[in-house]
């Protein structure tokens, strides 16, 4: 039986970053995965994270996969699929690698099994066409493959709100976001990005039924009153091929169960979860849980939990003091903190919030359609008016992010220690047009405007992240907010840069009275 | 926990509803029906529901419709989800080949 | 919720779920009282679902085939519940001569008690079951043997006990039994007393720690065995198989999976459990696997989606305790099934509830008294 210090479960972004603490500790390390690559979630992530420098904010989540790889690279045994087939007393663990089952020991385990996708029936649900919205992520995104053509998206968590943009992306067609809660559940920014898109938003609906006999050939979706009861006579129908599901995800942990872990059912964590301390420790001695499998969050938190779990391991066997264990924790502590602040933190999950943490209200169009209006644009201290061309963010959500205030040359953007705090412009600092903060705002809420460039017209530089870019000169419609065509529209700059790491920036010129509703560009003929 | 469980208790009667063919384990086909009317035949744990009915026994373990199986029983009993036992998640964690499976490797 | 009846049982296994049935459709009011949270938690939702009378003690076969030839076949219309009840036989394989011997032996005392079993050869096996190796030479072969389902017939006879009145209640662990005025007569819980008329202790080895302190011991171990289930697979055969070294025994069920059991040689000698459910070792499915395979090359790639464990209660002589209590007025024991009481269980439950009654056993259970176990001197 070959042993090891410690054995990982999972090579997600837990799993491997508990691998790098513990290794760089002197601890052997083995970490066990099923899939045929590693990384897990991160690598099907394409957009860029949030957060702050140390959280990695503004890297794509397959950018973020590969440093953790390159840092466990050599120090820590990788493999890959080897599904942990069981935990058995003793901290005995069996894979199945090649053709057989080998069984392996280890003086402690850390269970990073992350989740998985939660159903939700309805008439026609098991119809192919209905799959998680991970799982179009992962055809999409590590297979290349278009899930289907014309897509209903039922639910309006980040995870809806990514993927429907993503679909977007591969070439898909989203004929509707769905979801049976009154508000939009995920960030508004995100919304925002898909609205503009013309993507129409259906709260308070539900999946009624699929329709179809071999596959899904449509979709009929419902209002709902306040206790989420269909009502009779709301029937909407789309022609779609693909109905995505993001209902929320459950955490994998039947390990943990099996290895003799205490177990509780937490809603508040997603579901089945073993009973855990702060620093990843479950009941049973030497067995660590790291990640979503510890309870619902997302690939930040996960890292930040595996690096603290795989300290822990280390100091659990000697491999550092408790005194160094501290003096590693204490700041990844505040890491995960800083991240579970703001108006989607957890401990706000549940409270209906009325205004931002500058007391400014927040928009109740963003919540409901996905998108905010141009009057509500004007309360944020993003979005200024000046003279030549100057950012407008329309960022209105106290959310954990501030790749924009490091990223502008002329410091013309403040966010302030608190991470979670609204960007401010600084209307005295000179604005050269750089459109660095445009390409590395990861929600995408980033504008230049010049709302007099020439006169009676303005121009808005907006991300675009797709293919093909259109080329300068090209003419079309802006969209609005809302995705609705509300002008004529004239490329007249494309910009794409390394540095802009593929977020391309477009700048088209608009009548000046547009320039505070366009914010999307469709070419004519496209 | 429920623990001290009359299953005479009163639950109130199985009351048939629109949804009842609504398959919920994929992998069985079992459906809501079966599983509300097998709560009123006095089965109020997952596993006499798993074990009646088959839902949870196929190729995913559960994986999908758990915690589907687990809303329902609690909402013919009465209760909160999370008042029921947890599901049992068994060796192998993965559907293996009876050769793969007996195939030990040093 | 009421506590008294005129029968308190103990346990709801088969045994237990299938007494109170036969005793309510004979109009006696009945408690079931089970530690677990879960009716027939125990070996009866763990076992590999044999209903057979072949490779039995034979102090066992008249009871086993009374069940056979009277209950089983009629038993799923009798619950309204599908036991899958399948009468296709049995073979008992053997691949050498010590297995044939052993075999011969099983099959010579069990004509002598009046059933259908012979000895066949290899080429006879595979004209019944083409899929087995050419490594079987030969097999004793009961075409009266078959399998059933152990989940779904414990759980239709607690549906059809609870239709009929029996009261069960669940999370209700009996911590001593209490003789009052001369007869035992009280279960003491953690929430109260059940009082009973009669109690009947079936609880698998936990009995003993109930009857004992009454001086009604009943000498058992336990035993920690392990089972593994295949995905469906296309219907192959309907035979329940076993092996004279016990090296796996199992069917393919309705649902075309294939449920089988086998042995490590080490389950006497097997780590502590930690309490809560039974667990499997890491080695045991993998030499079942092993053991399956050298039967069967045609498994080779049905893949194992779950394994589990179960205790048995061996006693010291291998077939049951069912009865009176010596001694103990209104106490009653069935216990020891030493792991092959699923398809003998209804019978069983049948014969005690008429014991319990003041009726008649269908056939003699003095084979299967408490007073029966003497010191070898």
């Amino acid at each position: 039986m070959k042993r090891y210090d410690l054995i990982i479960v999972g090579a997600g972004p837990a799993g491997l970053s508990a691998a790098a603490e513990a290794s760089k500790r002197g601890m052997s390390v083995a970490v066990f995965d099923e899939n045929a690559k590693p990384g897990g979630q991160l690598f099907k992530q394409i957009h860029k994270f949030f957060g702050s420098k140390k959280h990695k904010a503004k890297m794509r989540g397959y950018r973020i996969g590969e440093q953790l790889l390159s840092e466990v690279k050599g120090i820590a045994d990788v493999e890959l699929n080897s599904p942990v087939i069981g935990i058995y007393p003793g901290r005995e663990v069996v894979v199945r690698q090649g053709d057989g089952i080998v069984h392996y020991c280890a003086d402690s385990i850390i269970v990073a099994t992350g989740a998985s996708e939660n159903a939700v029936p309805f008439e026609g649900w098991t119809l192919p066409g209905v799959m998680g919205a991970g799982a179009a992520q992962t055809m999409m995104n590590l297979h290349g493959v278009k899930p289907g053509e014309n897509i209903l998206m039922l639910g309006s968590g980040n995870v809806g709100l990514v993927v429907a943009f993503q679909l977007l992306q591969a070439g898909c067609n989203v004929k509707a976001l769905v979801d049976a809660a009154p508000r939009i559940g995920g960030y508004g920014v995100h919304a925002a990005k898909i609205a503009r898109c013309g993507v129409p938003f259906y709260l308070s609906h539900t999946v009624a039924k699929a329709e179809g006999t071999s596959c899904v050939t449509g979709a009929v979706i419902k209002r709902v009153d306040e206790h989420f009861r269909p009502i009779a006579g709301t029937e909407k129908h789309f022609d779609v091929d693909t109905i995505c599901l993001a209902v929320g995800l459950s955490p994998m942990s039947q390990l943990l169960m099996m290895a003799g872990c205490d177990m509780e059912d937490n809603p508040k964590r997603g579901g089945q979860v073993p009973v855990c301390g702060e620093y990843g420790e479950t009941s049973a001695p030497g067995i660590f849980a790291a990640g979503d499998v510890s309870g619902i969050e997302e690939a930040s938190s996960a890292m930040i939990e595996g690096r603290m779990a795989g300290i822990c391991a280390a100091a659990y066997l000697g491999f550092c003091t408790e005194s160094e264990k501290w003096t590693a924790l204490c700041p990844l502590k505040d890491d995960l903190n800083d991240l579970r602040q703001g108006m989607f933190a957890p401990k706000s999950h549940g409270k209906s919030l009325e205004t931002t943490d500058e007391g400014i209200l927040l928009s109740g169009t963003l919540l409901k359609k996905g998108h905010i209006t141009s009057e509500e644009a004007e309360r944020f201290p993003g979005v200024v008016h000046e003279a030549g061309v100057h950012p407008v963010i329309e960022c209105t959500q106290n959310i954990p992010c501030n790749p924009c205030q490091d990223v502008c040359p002329k410091h013309c953007i403040t966010v302030g220690s608190n991470i979670t705090a609204l960007p401010e412009v600084d209307k005295s600092a000179n604005c050269i047009g750089c459109g660095m903060c445009v390409a590395s705002c990861p929600g995408q809420a980033i504008f230049l405007l010049n709302e007099n460039c020439a006169p009676g017209f303005a121009t808005v530089t907006l991300p675009y992240e797709f293919l093909p870019l259109p080329q300068k000169g090209r003419k079309g419609k802006a969209l609005d907010r809302a995705g609705k065509p509300v002008c004529s529209a004239e490329v007249v700059g494309v910009k794409a840069s390394p540095a802009f790491d593929h977020t391309a920036i477009l700048t088209i010129k608009v009548p000046s009275e547009m320039a505070m509703d366009a914010r999307f560009f469709k070419e004519e003929g496209a | 926990m429920i623990r001290a469980n009359d299953r005479s208790a009163d639950i109130g009667p199985f009351i048939a509803a629109d949804d009842d063919d609504v398959i919920i384990c994929r992998c069985e086909e079992v459906t809501k029906g079966e599983i509300r009317k097998a709560v009123h035949s006095g089965m109020y744990t997952l596993a006499e529901v798993r074990r009646y009915l088959r839902c949870g026994m196929g190729l995913c373990q559960g994986q999908t419709c758990g915690r589907l199986v687990k809303g329902i029983i609690a909402h013919e009993l009465g209760a909160k989800p999370s008042q029921l036992e947890p599901a049992t998640g068994r060796a192998p964690m993965r559907p293996t080949e009876m050769r793969i499976l007996g195939s030990e490797k040093r | 919720m009421k506590n008294t009846a005129d029968v308190i049982i103990i346990g709801s296994g088969i045994i237990g779920c299938a007494s109170a049935y036969y005793l309510a459709k004979k109009g006696v009011s009945v408690i079931v009282l089970e530690a677990d949270d879960s009716i027939g938690n125990g070996g009866s939702s763990r076992n590999g679902g044999g209903v057979r009378q072949s490779g039995r003690d034979p102090r066992e076969l008249p009871l086993a085939m009374w069940g056979i030839s009277h209950i089983w076949p009629t038993l799923s219309d009798e619950l309204g519940t599908d036991v899958e009840y399948t009468q296709k036989g049995n073979l008992r394989l053997g691949k050498t001569e010590k297995d044939l011997k052993v075999l011969q032996n099983l099959t010579d005392h069990a004509v002598a008690c009046g059933l259908d079993v012979r000895m066949i050869n290899g080429k006879e096996v595979r004209e019944i079951n083409p899929y087995l190796s050419d490594e079987v030479t030969g097999a004793s072969w009961c075409p009266t043997d078959g399998h059933a389902n152990p989940l779904t017939t414990t759980l239709g006879y607690f549906k059809k006990a609870r239709e009929l009145g029996a009261h069960f209640i669940t999370g209700e662990p009996v911590l001593k039994i209490k003789k009052e005025k001369g007869s035992a007569r009280l279960a003491v819980t953690p929430d109260g007393v059940f009082e009973g008329d009669r109690i009947l202790a079936a609880a698998g080895y936990e009995t003993r720690l109930l009857t004992s302190k009454l001086g009604a011991d009943v000498p058992m171990r336990g035993k920690k065995i392990e089972c593994l289930v295949t995905e469906a697979e296309p219907p192959m055969f309907q035979q329940m198989l076993g092996t004279a070294e016990a090296d796996f025994y199992g069917h393919q069920t309705k649902h075309g999976s294939f449920i089988f059991g086998g042995s490590t040689g080490l389950e006497l000698f097997g780590q502590p459990d930690g309490g809560g459910a039974p667990m499997s070792t890491s080695i045991g499915a993998a030499c079942t696997c092993r053991g399956i395979m050298k039967y069967f090359p045609a498994l080779s790639n049905a893949k194992i989606i779950r394994t589990w464990a179960g205790w048995t209660d061996p006693s010291a002589d291998g077939i049951p305790v069912i009865g009176q209590a010596d001694g103990v007025h209104g106490l009653y024991i069935a216990c020891g099934f030493t792991g092959h009481g699923f398809g003998i269980g209804p019978a069983a439950a049948y014969s005690i509830a008429e014991m319990m009654t003041g009726g008649k056993a269908p056939v003699d259970m003095s084979p299967f008294r408490c007073t029966r176990f003497k010191a070898k001197i």
